[in-house]
């Protein structure tokens, strides 16, 4: 290691140049995010429209968000399976209640509107229910999260299934629907959600004291614990936000496919975690930043929408999404390396 | 807290882990402003005293009466919110963040937005700086992340941050282990500096010098027991090595302890 910086006189260019490739390596993502999107806008007819761009952005929210609940868990050094299931159980839950057919409760109420937070307010504690849980789990007896979270992915799948005995539901009322029908400016609903999450969170992220704490927690457990953070606390926040953030996926989702099936959702946890690894947050906890979450995500619904539009069968873009992790991953071994001698 | 009540006094420190005791007794008492330097070989009991002191650890039996009330902190941030400050062997920084985070680790300066507390960047950037200035060290860039910096400037980190928030006793668990010799003369004089304002320093250290050039007593730990307290320009280098080594034990205050056999545990 070459400690250099303190000794070596930096002339304006020397730093300049520094902050360029700093700036580049912080920014890599986008950086592919722009060049795929070029790249596919002049190789494939018609994939250059604002239509195409909006539907990428409103295929990303499912996965965007969970992916935000997955990074707050890594970023504390720990990590959460649990979502993509939990995501299914909370739109499963509102289908139960207020859906009009199959297995569907059919609750109405008065005014109709009023479903809207109700059900918004169901899919929320669902998640916080299942966040606590597995903070619980992990907090107050030191079980691994890998294992705590694999358990409730399984289990509560389980429950997505025996609540709905396999049956699926339909028809939500309109109430219900606005988030997927509605747009604001020309975009749609779900898109605002995801962008509003992105920049809510990572504002708590970077701004906050508890935002901080994530990452000290996330760097060295023992050092924020005698600096006196309430370590446990901390902890047991990021899984029930990550739970909350799962309970709101599923309630757009439920919105989104105006039901829910048993299977809702599967394959998420796997995209979500590939947009997380991709954006930079490292799975050994203390590193991430949201905006290079928020392009994972955008990158892979990018080149999911191209293959469909290409019209290439769906399993090359599982083949694709697998290669991006891989090279993510060797990309961020790469970006240490160029760090060191750069910076 | 009247003048002449100790800051500290551990009376009759005992913890069992098992079938192993570790301490078997310890009785001193540290006053304001003053630097006890706690000596003794490996496994002599050092390290378990102080997370008893600093909160983490509870003593199986015996009292810590801290500023004349008796204390048992069962966290590092009970012991921090009485004004206990720990510098611990291996060092407390999160190497994933910058400079000015790991100086205000756990106490970030906050302003209120919409009654949610948001972190005043500018203020603790500016304040890092003055600290470290103040303490003599230079490190480029406050925003660079600690795993770009050297072991030295790392611990240098860490020293200015106990002198800065200081509290009312602070507890320093080999603090210079990876210093060099110009890097060691700071780290005492800012022990002095936190002892001119009256605060008290438990000073935890292997080398007879640095303990000789900043103690006002040494304290010497031996199989978990107090086997010298005696002040240091009444002793000597070779009295103390002899004291470690269980040659002989000598304790100049009139507190009470433990007969060595450790007979009635």
């Amino acid at each position: 290691m070459t400690d250099t910086a303190d000794t070596r006189p930096s002339p304006a260019g020397d730093s300049r140049r520094r902050a360029v490739v700093g700036f580049i390596l912080d920014n890599l993502v986008w950086l592919i995010l722009i060049v795929v999107a070029l790249a596919f806008s002049a190789a494939i007819p018609n994939f250059l429209q604002i239509g195409i761009f909006l539907n990428i952005l409103e295929q990303s929210t499912f996965v965007g968000i969970l992916a935000v609940g997955l990074s707050l868990t890594l970023i504390a050094g720990h990590m959460d399976l649990s979502i993509e299931s939990v995501m299914a159980l909370a739109a499963m839950v509102v289908a139960l209640t207020f859906g009009t057919g199959g297995a569907g409760g059919g609750l109405e109420l008065h005014p109709a509107w009023l479903s809207f937070p109700v059900s918004l307010a169901m899919a929320l504690a669902v998640g916080i229910v299942i966040g606590a849980f597995n903070g619980l789990l992990v907090v107050r007896f030191s079980i691994n999260a890998f294992i705590v979270t694999l358990g409730s992915y399984i289990v509560v799948r389980g429950m997505v299934v025996a609540l709905s005995g396999g049956r699926s539901v339909y028809g939500l009322p309109d109430a219900m629907r606005v988030m997927a029908v509605d747009r604001i400016l020309g975009i749609p609903l779900l898109a605002w959600a995801l962008i509003a999450t992105y920049i809510i969170f990572a504002l708590i992220l970077t701004k906050t004291p508890f935002g901080r704490h994530i990452f000290l927690i996330g760097g060295n457990v023992t050092a924020a614990f005698r600096a006196g953070i309430k370590v446990g606390g901390v902890v047991m926040a990021t899984f029930i936000l990550s739970g909350a953030l799962a309970g709101f996926a599923g309630w757009l989702l439920s919105s989104r496919t105006a039901g829910a099936t048993a299977n809702l959702g599967i394959g998420m946890l796997f995209q979500a975690f590939a947009a997380v690894v991709i954006g930079g947050v490292s799975l050994k906890g203390g590193q991430g930043r949201l905006s290079g979450v928020f392009a994972g995500v955008l990158l892979l619904s990018s080149i999911q929408t191209a293959i469909n539009v290409m019209g290439m069968p769906p399993h090359y873009t599982q083949m694709i999404q697998g290669a991006l992790v891989l090279a993510a991953v060797l990309l961020d071994t790469f970006k240490t390396t160029i760090r060191r001698h750069y910076l | 807290m009247s003048k002449d009540q100790p800051l500290l006094v551990l009376d009759d420190i005992k913890m069992r882990f098992g079938a192993i005791e570790a301490l078997r007794g310890v009785s001193f008492s540290v006053d304001g402003g003053e630097v006890v330097a706690l000596l003794g070989d490996n496994g002599a009991g050092k390290s378990t005293l102080v997370k008893i002191i600093a909160g983490g650890q509870r003593a199986t039996s015996g009292r810590v009466v801290f500023e004349g009330r008796d204390r048992q902190f069962d966290s590092p941030a009970e012991a921090k919110a009485a004004g206990i400050e720990t510098v611990y062997q291996d060092l407390s920084l999160c190497t994933n963040v910058d400079v000015v985070a790991n100086f205000f680790m756990g106490r970030e300066l906050t302003r209120r937005v919409l009654g949610i507390p948001i972190l005043r960047q500018k203020e603790m950037e500016q304040e890092t700086a003055k600290a470290l200035a103040a303490g003599g060290t230079s490190i480029p860039s406050l925003r660079v992340n600690v795993e770009h910096l050297s072991g030295g400037q790392r611990q240098a980190i860490e020293l200015n941050r106990f002198v800065h928030w200081g509290g009312k006793l602070v507890l320093l668990d080999e603090p210079f282990a990876a210093l060099g010799v110009e890097q060691t003369r700071r780290g005492l004089e800012m022990v002095e500096r936190v002892r001119a304002r009256g605060i008290g320093v438990i000073l935890i250290t292997h080398v007879m010098a640095q303990a000789f050039a900043a103690a006002d007593r040494i304290v010497i730990l031996r199989h978990g027991i107090v086997a010298g307290n005696v002040k240091t320009e009444e002793t000597s280098p070779d009295e103390v090595v002899r004291m470690i080594t269980g040659g002989i034990g000598r304790i100049a205050r009139a507190t009470e302890n433990q007969p060595e056999t450790g007979a009635g545990t």
